[in-house]
């Protein structure tokens, strides 16, 4: 290299670093600008939410979006919290982890949420709340179910049962209402549907049932055909297929076709209306534990008509509890805003010092670790509507209706 | 593996899996055969195919039950679409590919990935992106036959890409034109002097191609849905089945196509293999096969090349 070249690059570096010294001064002065801005007056509160919006499996995540809208602009048509709105920033993770990463990256950093609604999947919701643990982002899911979310830590809360309980009663209700002694499984190798099965076989298996064939597939597969005709020559007494209704209307549909003959049994991912459309009659006879119905109350009685007034459809169990979480979170914030400190720190405590919340989806309570106390529903698919069957919870090992 | 049913029941699933991937490998190969081009926008002139095929079919059959007008509209649909995507595959020849046909061979292979993702994000965009489904133009009630449980749609998967095969190496061998394709496979110029028209000959292998195609995105969307991915996956496994078989080689791609249905279905059953891993093993498949007899299977073995 010529001399002249190499002083000319020597030149450049040193530019180079006065630019990156101003840069990292720049971002201290704005850093600081920032914290001061925190303690003055602010002209929005901001909560975020993650979810699938776009993908097969958006369904879940727009009506998810859609019921928080719907909580936001019930607050915001009151005149805000004491006159200043809450601003919802929805986020599209696609289903993925790495789009839910960059999600609350941009949520946290740039957009400085004081709290998260979401994420909609079990899978996203282990990374973006890790995320939001380590920054004291409060977070509170209406759908990530597996056993484990609650234990990233103190920040993050759910108002969907723990899949740790809807595997445990449906477990339960296969072995001792069903009588079923012989299952075999098809779930998907992801957080959700394998958390599922294990909390599910567990139970079964501690009572005496046998999981005579756990077959595996991916989300996104559309041939299940080889791993339904080697369950098939198993002859199980019913199939649990602990998956989203893509997929699961794909086995249901190519199960018939094979005339496997044994029964489906499923779990919450069931109770998206989407699964009737694709399957159609291949829903009948299907036994699916979800989280219970809500006794009618006036306020479920109102968002739904909200709801189907807004979108033209009706809310699924995502939709109602991601309604509620909204809701908690709008609550919280304005006892913070009374309280006079309005950071995520009081966020945090406040939402968890939620007392007897009356929510469209039921009475909420959290549990010390963040969990949502409940019971679990089981629906029956009768030709293509769900028939309720009453809500279950079990109790020193056996089975109990909840009246 | 349990009994001998079971066998021939896993040999019916492969089967038809492998008969669409040998229907839409033929676009491939064709393809390949007459431009030396990978065309990587086969899968997603697929989905456009499933996308026309779907709308077409639910106009023609409004509200009308199972029966012998819904049968005859579903093929009118077919038909339609064949035609309708085969005019794509031409537009998309003649914007995307015929400018680049002196330019290095990366320049058309990257203009056919720009072109897939053009029609996929612009399916997702134009008619969103969640599945839809495509009735069955028959009652597919399945019956038995000798303990193998087979659907009517796998009976028409078979005979419909058996005719589209047959017909394709009737129209190659015994016609003006396919002897025109033949000829332009082997050196174009020199077909040019003998006074064949080689642009005409590639919109042509095109239009054939995207046609089969479509006709394929339909019958895998009676059972996988329709939605903007649908061609990605899908695709590929064509891709590796034509390669598989030979690339250029009509034959081969028939081959490679059933083979490779075969072998996913299989290496599951028999071998174990985690379903989890069922594409690993077609790309497995590819990657041995280029290494061992990169011509793929037939790929010497039959010098005509189309």
């Amino acid at each position: 290299m010529p001399r002249e070249n190499w002083q000319k690059g020597k030149m450049k570096k040193k530019t180079l670093l006065v630019l990156v010294v101003a840069l990292v001064a720049s971002t201290m002065i704005f850093a600081s600008g920032d914290k001061e801005k925190k303690s003055g007056s602010v002209s929005s509160y901001k909560i975020g939410f993650i979810g699938p919006l776009t993908g097969d499996n958006a369904n879940y995540g727009v009506m998810s979006r859609d019921a928080a809208i719907i909580a936001i602009d019930e607050v915001n048509a009151a005149g805000g919290i004491n006159g200043t709105p809450v601003e919802f920033i929805a986020e599209d993770s696609e289903g993925t982890v790495e789009k839910g990463l960059s999600a609350i990256e941009k949520l946290a950093e740039s957009d400085k949420i004081i709290s998260l609604v979401g994420p909609v999947f079990t899978g996203p919701t282990f990374a973006v709340g890790d995320r939001c643990q380590n920054q004291g982002i409060p977070l509170i899911t209406g759908s990530a179910t597996h056993a484990d979310i609650t234990n990233i830590g103190d920040m993050i809360f759910r108002t969907v049962v723990s899949d740790g309980l809807q595997g445990e009663v449906a477990g339960h209700y296969f072995y001792e209402v069903l009588g079923y002694r012989n299952l075999a499984v098809l779930y998907a190798k992801n957080d959700y549907s394998q958390g599922l099965y294990k909390s599910m076989s567990t139970a079964f298996e501690s009572l005496g049932g046998k999981i005579v064939d756990a077959e595996t597939c991916m989300i996104g597969d559309k041939d299940f055909k080889t791993q339904l005709t080697k369950i098939k020559q198993l002859k199980p007494d019913a199939i649990y297929i602990p998956d989203y209704t893509v997929e699961m209307a794909q086995i249901l549909e190519q199960a018939a076709n094979l005339e496997v003959g044994a029964p489906f049994l499923s779990c919450d991912g069931f109770s998206n209306p989407v699964i009737f459309d694709l399957a159609g009659e291949y829903t009948d006879g299907v036994v699916y534990i979800a989280p219970a119905q809500v006794l009618k109350s006036e306020a479920y009685d109102k968002f739904v008509a909200k709801y189907q007034a807004a979108y033209g459809i009706s809310p699924d169990s995502f939709a109602t509890n991601v309604y509620d979480a909204t809701k908690i979170e709008i609550e919280a914030l304005k006892r913070c805003v009374a309280k006079g400190t309005v950071t995520r720190a009081a966020m945090r405590d406040e939402i968890a010092a939620t007392k007897n919340y009356v929510g469209v989806g039921g009475l909420i309570n959290f549990a010390e670790n963040g969990d949502l106390i409940a019971y679990q529903g089981v629906y029956k698919v009768k030709g293509i509507t769900p028939e309720y069957l009453g809500a279950f919870k079990v109790v020193d090992g056996k089975i109990q209706q909840v009246k | 593996m349990g009994s001998i049913s079971e066998f021939f029941q896993h040999l019916m699933n492969g089967l038809t899996l492998g008969g669409i991937y040998a229907l839409i490998a033929l676009g491939y190969t064709m393809v390949y055969g007459i431009l030396k081009f990978i065309n990587f926008a086969h899968g997603d002139i697929l989905m456009f195919g499933a996308y026309i095929g779907l709308f077409v079919f639910n106009f023609l059959r409004g509200d009308s039950p199972l029966g012998t007008w819904t049968f005859i509209s579903f093929f009118i649909a077919m038909l339609i679409s064949m035609i309708v995507t085969g005019a794509l595959g031409v537009a998309i020849e003649r914007i995307a590919y015929k400018p680049l046909r002196k330019a290095s061979r990366l320049a058309p292979l990257l203009s056919a990935i720009g072109v897939s993702f053009i029609l996929s994000n612009g399916a997702a965009w134009m008619w969103g992106t969640q599945s839809r489904k495509l009735e069955y133009p028959f009652d597919n009630a399945p019956f038995t036959v000798g303990g193998v449980v087979i659907t009517p749609h796998q009976v028409m998967i078979l005979i419909v890409s058996l005719i589209m095969m047959l017909a394709l190496i009737i129209f190659v061998n015994n016609t003006r034109m396919g002897k025109a394709m033949r000829a332009v496979s082997l050196d174009q110029d020199t077909s040019r002097l003998m006074g064949i028209n080689v642009n005409s000959v590639i919109s042509l292998t095109f239009a054939i191609g995207s046609a089969l195609a479509a006709s394929g995105g339909m019958l895998i969307a009676l059972d996988f849905k329709v939605y903007p991915s649908m061609g990605m996956m899908i695709g590929l496994k064509a891709f590796v089945a034509a390669v598989v078989g030979g690339i250029g080689n009509i034959g081969g791609a028939m081959l490679g196509g059933i083979l490779l249905g075969l072998l996913e279905t299989f290496g599951v059953a028999i071998l174990g293999i985690p379903p989890a891993m069922k594409d690993t093993i077609s790309f497995g498949i590819l990657i041995l096969v280029l290494l061992v007899k990169p011509e793929g299977l037939l790929g010497k073995a039959v010098r005509e090349k189309v």
